[in-house]
Formats: structure tokens, C-alpha cells, sequence
């Protein structure tokens, strides 16, 4: 019961940064205050971040900056149970994508509708704030009921819950199995059209890479107003294209300014997502990620875990308040280096480049992100 | 079998030999190049330079080499002593040999093919593996060089492509914990683990207190290892790498951490987790031989020995292509043809 309990409040106060964000108002309360919270929460009911917290020397009790909590790496997700409650509590679980070792890590959670609020607010913040009236929404990817566990498959419904006309499934998860169906989306785009409503269209990259294959030398102009999320890597589902001419070739295909084509940066281990700010900042940079109040982006040293000085590359560590019940702080093979307006995320770590006929731990394990 | 041929790479072998004996102006050089510690070159050179290989491994090697009417070979880092192996090869398939070494460890290589003296093996340092004629190539490195080097050979020369790989550990249920530890603890100290064949995951048949057992009977050893064959220096890039897997197997599970290794310690055999080099072993409990072969079957491709206190368990866990020894031996394979038999 003091377990659920504390769960229950640690949740109220996560989702008070986004309702505070939504309103525009101020945090709710200090960020370091609440991390460390979660961080002695997290140690006493999750055995494994008690031991990490031993093994780096560090005592919650006495945690008042979120920089000093240990990180739990990602591969952890793949091995145990990075989960605060029991089993059976859980009411979502989400999977990352396989690898080539066959492990795919979990994220059990018990509250989802704190990393809805989180997704949904941020999300409106980068992709719809001016969207005074739903829109048509449409998934180049597969359904809820198709895809469960995939935490990118419920981002994007709960986008389209949130920004969304009401379409039914078939209209607005164009992905079924290995086929796209042009015709749904096409018919999507034409109405759209007519009405001249702005779409949103949210994908992975490797299904916008099939989905520009599938069209060849066809284009679909989309009405003015209309934007592109897509997000993640091609994790050899698709040939893999620099990110630059996804971009280009989505917003020619589209007939949209490459500006309202935004990425997302996200991964299953976490319940926060980073946007790029180019759709509504003039001066935003594609490849400039922007963290919600909730979330910090800290580039530390792979060894020492120490935040590295601004404008150098580190590791991501991922402080992540939207994780009450698993890790609030995660440390990802990302790298990434602060700048003016958030973070650039610089493609995944490897280990020393040279090993010889040593195997390579990297092309092993593949990503973890889903 | 040519009786020439066989004789070839017997001088060969002579000639490594006595490189190992004039060692003092060579180990530092090897030490520089390699990152392995003095005592790990020594190391090396003494029980890994596979210079007393019977006549009947010779010759075997001699079959497996086949004929080329000439062999380009392109050296990759870390084994150093694998030049030997790699150049009594390509001797042993033709009478035109040309060795390019690894730019960044070439020291022992170059010394071995200017001792051999043999007008049939030169140095070519900036070989251009796309001005190859004919013949073949051999390359080992990452699978990457050998895709490259495929990429760019001309047509109709043989590339034969020495890759990536690892080795398994399989401690049976009849093993003596502290023997099978020593074992493997030699198979895992010799190269700082970087070798083709190093053991990188050691599945404990049994539960997982017995696989704890294990743990600790290896993290003795290793600790006596530490100190009597230091780990050489570790590059910057991976101890990022080995801080991450120490902290992930913390907090998934338990970690004995050394002096110059660590362990990690599983309580499942599935999944599995691949471990960095540099004397990191991750040990895991297996009920039976059969579940080890599930759970080693996504890394089957990448296997090219398993060791064991039970060779016959370790033969029928070893896929395919992949070498059978006993713990403590997995780095000293007989000289009778490719180190890593998946050779492509």
C-alpha cells in the first residue's frame, strides 16, 4: 500500500510538469526535487537500482541533485524486470525492437496516462500548437491493435487521439503486415484537400523509406499547413538514407517546406520524447532536439558518468521523470552534445573503433531504441 | 601432401622461433602496437606462437590450404602471433606470397618475414589489394575490411575472409569448478581476451548458485592472473564500454570486479549478453546442453570455439565450422590450417 501510495504521488506530481507546460505556466516544483524522489523511490523498490546506487557509492537518501543519480544502462531493460511493481500490475508493457543476440528489452508500466500526458503535451508543443481544430492524422505504420507493445504505436495514437478526426483504424494506420495501402492514405490526402485541412502524418524512417518506394516517381501533395513527424532509425528494416535526404525526399514528396518535416527522438526505455523546433521557431536547426521541463538530455563521460563541458560530446544520460515506476535515469548509447536550444544527437556509441578479429559488441547487440 | 610445401612452413616455423628468442628489441615495439602488456607479449610469444606443430598438422594445414598460384595477405591488429598461421598458409598454397601487415601492429609480422628469408614471401606494406592478380587474398580483420577488400579485388582472384568471432565456455555439470576456472582463466588472460577464439561467455551447466561458484573460482584466478600478466593498457573507447556492462550486469544481476576483469554473472541463461573484450567474462547458469545450444543460437554464426572441461560436450555444442578444445587450450589450436574454420 506505502508502495502504491508513493507511485500514486509520484505520478500526480510528473504529471503536473505537463499540465503546468500545457497551461504555460511555471514547473510545479523544482526538477531536482522531484528527480531525487523518484530516485529514492526507485531504490527501495527496485532491488537492482538499490545495488547500482551501492556499487557507485551513492546514498538516496541523500540525493538532491538528479546529476548525481546512477543511470541504468539500457541493455538492463533487455535482461531483468526495470519495474517497481509486480507483474501483474502492469497495464502496458512495451518492447524495443529485436536484436541480433534475440533479446528485446521491456517497459512495464503501471500508470500510462503519465507518459500520455507527457507525449501529448510535448507533442503539441512541436508539432500542432497552432492546430486550432483536429486535423486528419494518419500513421505510416501499423495499428495499436496490430503493434501493442510498440511504445511508438501508442505515441502516435495518443497523438491522434489528441489532434486527430475521428477515421477509424483502416484510414489511419496505413501499414498492414509488410504492405502500405497508398489507397487509404489517398484517400485520406484528397478529403483533406477538399476540405483544405492540414495533415499530420507520423512514421518511422524505414516506413517513410518504404513508403517512398512504394510511390516511385508518384508524389502525394499534402494540404498547406500539413507537417511530417518521423522518427527513429532503420534498424535494417529499409536501405538507410541520411537523414538529410529523408527529409528533402519526404518534403518533395509531400510538397511540404522541409521545415514542417520534424523529427523525433524517443526510445521504449524512456517516457519522454525530444522534437526538433523547426516547424514554429524560425530559427531552429534540424538536429537540435528540445527537452520537455521534464526531461534533461545530459552528455556525460562513458566512463566516469560525469556531465561533460558544454559544446562536447558524451553519452546521453537521460533523466526522465516520466518513469516513476522503472528508471528516471537512463543512460543510452547515444551520443550527444549540448548546444544553444537543446541537444544534437550525433549517432550511437561504439567502443574503441579498430578490434582486430575481435568481435565487435555493437554489431552484436544492435540498438535497443524501438 | 607436398614434402616442399611442408618444408616451407617448417622453415617458417623455425624462423618465428627464433624471432621469439631475440624478443628484447621486439616487445617493446609489440607492447607500443598492441596495448598488451609486457608480460602479455611474453606471454604470447612463449605458449601462443605455434612453432612445434607436428608434421601431421603440417600437413593438415598444407591440405587446407589448397594452391593458389599466388597470395595476397592482408594482416589485421591484436593476435600478433596469428601472422605465423596466417603466412605458413599462404606458403602453404603457393610459392608467391605477399604480406601486407596491420599498419597498426605490423612489428612482428615484418620481423618474421625478413628472418624467414624466404624469396617467396615478401613485404609489401602499401599493397593494393585491387591491383591483385589472380591468386588469392586473404584478409582478416572485421567483416567490414573483408567486405571492403572483396569489394575491391579484381575479378577472378579468391577472397578468403578471416573474420570476427568469439568463443563459448561450457563448464559441465561433472566439472571441477576450481580446475574448469583456471582453465578458462588462461583462455581469457592470453591477447587481453581480443582474439578471435577468446572466450567471451561461459555457460555454467547447472543453477545458478553453481554458476556463482563458477564466478568466483574464475574471479580468484583472474585476480592471480592480473597480477602476474597485467592487462595492457585499455583503449579510452572501451572503457566506456566495459563501465556500461559492469553497471548493466549490477543492476540485472551480479558482478565480481577485479583488478584488471570483471565478471558478470547472470541469473538465467537467456538472453544472453555479449560482454566487451578485455577480460570480461559473462557467466550463466544452463539447465542442459540443449538449452545452451538455444541460447547460444543467435551467436552460432559468430562462434569459432567452444572450450570445456568435456570435449565431447563442447564437440556437440560447437555449430558447425566451429573448433572443439578444452578449457585452457581454446587459444592454442593446432597448426593445421585456418584458425577460425567458418573461413569464407
Amino acid at each position: 500500500v506505502d508502495r502504491l501510495a508513493r507511485s500514486t504521488a509520484l505520478h500526480a506530481r510528473a504529471r503536473a510538469f505537463a499540465s503546468a507546460f500545457e497551461r504555460g505556466g511555471p514547473p510545479p516544483e523544482g526538477f531536482d526535487a522531484l528527480a531525487a524522489d523518484l530516485a529514492r523511490y526507485q531504490a527501495a523498490h527496485v532491488e537492482g537500482y538499490a545495488r547500482l546506487c551501492r556499487a557507485r557509492g551513492v546514498d538516496p537518501e541523500r540525493l538532491t541533485r538528479a546529476q548525481d543519480a546512477p543511470p541504468v544502462p539500457t541493455d538492463a531493460f533487455k535482461l531483468t524486470r526495470v519495474s517497481a511493481f509486480e507483474e501483474h500490475e502492469a497495464t502496458a508493457v512495451f518492447r524495443t525492437s529485436g536484436t541480433t543476440l534475440g533479446a528485446r528489452g521491456t517497459h512495464a508500466m503501471r500508470d500510462v496516462s503519465t507518459y500520455d500526458a507527457g507525449a501529448v503535451a510535448f507533442g503539441r508543443a512541436w508539432l500542432a500548437r497552432d492546430l486550432e481544430v483536429r486535423v486528419p492524422v494518419v500513421v505510416i505504420g501499423p495499428s495499436p491493435a496490430a503493434a501493442p507493445d510498440s511504445s511508438l504505436v501508442h505515441m502516435c495514437h495518443a497523438f491522434v487521439r489528441a489532434f486527430g478526426q475521428e477515421a477509424g483504424d483502416a484510414s489511419t494506420y496505413v501499414v498492414e503486415g509488410d504492405v502500405i495501402d497508398l489507397s487509404a492514405f489517398d484517400e485520406r490526402v484528397t478529403v483533406a484537400l477538399a476540405k483544405s485541412e492540414p495533415m499530420l502524418v507520423l512514421g518511422t524512417s524505414f516506413g517513410f523509406v518504404h513508403f517512398l518506394d512504394a510511390l516511385g516517381d508518384a508524389t502525394f501533395a499534402l494540404p498547406r499547413g500539413s507537417r511530417v513527424m518521423q522518427t527513429g532509425g532503420f534498424k535494417g528494416k529499409s536501405r538507410e538514407i541520411a537523414p538529410e535526404v529523408l527529409r528533402r525526399e519526404i518534403a518533395r514528396v509531400f510538397a511540404i517546406d522541409p521545415r514542417a518535416v520534424v523529427s523525433e527522438y524517443g526510445m521504449t526505455e524512456l517516457s519522454s520524447q525530444f522534437y526538433e523546433k523547426t516547424l514554429f521557431e524560425p530559427a531552429a536547426e534540424h538536429g537540435t532536439f528540445a527537452e520537455p521541463p521534464w526531461a534533461r538530455v545530459v552528455p556525460v563521460d562513458p566512463e566516469s558518468l560525469a556531465p561533460v563541458p558544454d559544446g562536447e560530446v558524451g553519452i546521453a544520460k537521460i533523466v526522465d521523470l516520466m518513469n516513476v515506476d522503472s528508471a528516471a535515469f537512463v543512460l543510452t548509447q547515444d551520443r550527444v552534445r549540448r548546444v544553444e536550444g537543446g541537444f544534437e544527437l550525433l549517432g550511437r556509441a561504439v567502443g574503441a573503433p579498430p578490434r582486430g578479429c575481435s568481435i565487435a559488441i555493437d554489431e552484436l547487440l544492435g540498438r535497443s531504441d524501438a | 601432401v607436398s614434402g616442399d610445401r611442408i618444408a616451407h612452413v617448417r622453415r617458417l616455423l623455425e624462423a618465428a622461433r627464433r624471432v621469439a628468442a631475440r624478443r628484447d628489441a621486439l616487445v617493446p615495439a609489440i607492447v607500443e602496437s598492441t596495448g598488451l602488456s609486457p608480460e602479455g607479449v611474453a606471454l604470447a610469444l612463449d605458449h601462443h606462437l605455434e612453432v612445434d606443430a607436428t608434421d601431421h598438422e603440417i600437413a593438415a594445414l598444407v591440405r587446407a590450404a589448397g594452391s593458389a598460384p599466388r597470395v595476397a595477405v592482408v594482416l589485421s591488429a591484436n593476435v600478433f602471433v596469428g601472422a605465423l598461421r596466417a603466412i605458413a598458409l599462404a606458403r602453404a598454397a603457393s610459392d608467391e606470397v605477399v604480406v601486407r601487415p596491420s599498419r597498426r601492429d605490423p612489428a612482428f609480422a615484418r620481423a618474421l618475414v625478413l628472418e624467414a628469408g624466404d624469396p617467396s614471401i615478401v613485404l609489401d606494406e602499401a599493397l593494393d589489394v585491387a591491383r591483385c592478380e589472380g591468386g588469392e587474398i586473404h584478409v582478416y580483420g572485421r567483416d567490414q575490411t573483408i567486405d571492403e577488400v572483396a569489394a575491391r579485388a579484381r575479378p577472378g582472384v579468391v577472397v578468403r575472409g578471416h573474420g570476427a568471432g568469439m568463443g563459448i565456455a561450457w563448464i559441465s555439470s561433472r566439472a571441477e569448478l576450481a580446475a574448469a576456472a583456471a582453465g578458462l582463466a588462461s583462455d581469457v588472460v592470453v591477447f587481453d581476451q581480443r582474439g578471435c577464439l577468446s572466450p567471451r561467455i561461459a555457460l555454467v551447466e547447472g543453477d545458478a548458485p553453481r554458476a556463482l561458484a563458477f564466478a568466483h573460482a574464475l574471479h580468484d584466478e583472474l585476480e592471480r592472473r592480473d597480477v602476474e600478466i597485467p592487462r595492457g593498457q585499455l583503449p579510452a573507447g572501451e572503457r566506456g564500454v566495459a563501465a556500461r556492462y559492469v553497471a548493466t550486469m549490477t543492476y540485472a544481476g551480479t558482478v565480481l570486479v577485479g583488478r584488471d576483469h570483471a565478471i558478470g554473472v547472470a541469473c538465467t541463461v537467456a538472453p544472453l549478453v555479449l560482454p566487451p573484450p578485455y577480460r570480461h567474462v559473462h557467466v550463466a547458469p544452463c539447465g542442459s546442453r540443449d538449452a545452451a545450444r538455444a541460447a547460444l543460437e543467435p551467436l552460432a554464426a559468430s562462434v569459432t570455439t567452444v572450450g570445456s572441461d568435456d570435449l565431447d560436450g563442447a564437440r556437440a555444442l560447437a555449430p558447425s565450422r566451429a573448433r572443439a578444445a578444452r578449457l585452457g587450450a581454446m587459444q592454442r589450436p593446432p597448426l593445421d590450417g585456418p584458425v577460425d574454420l567458418r573461413t569464407r
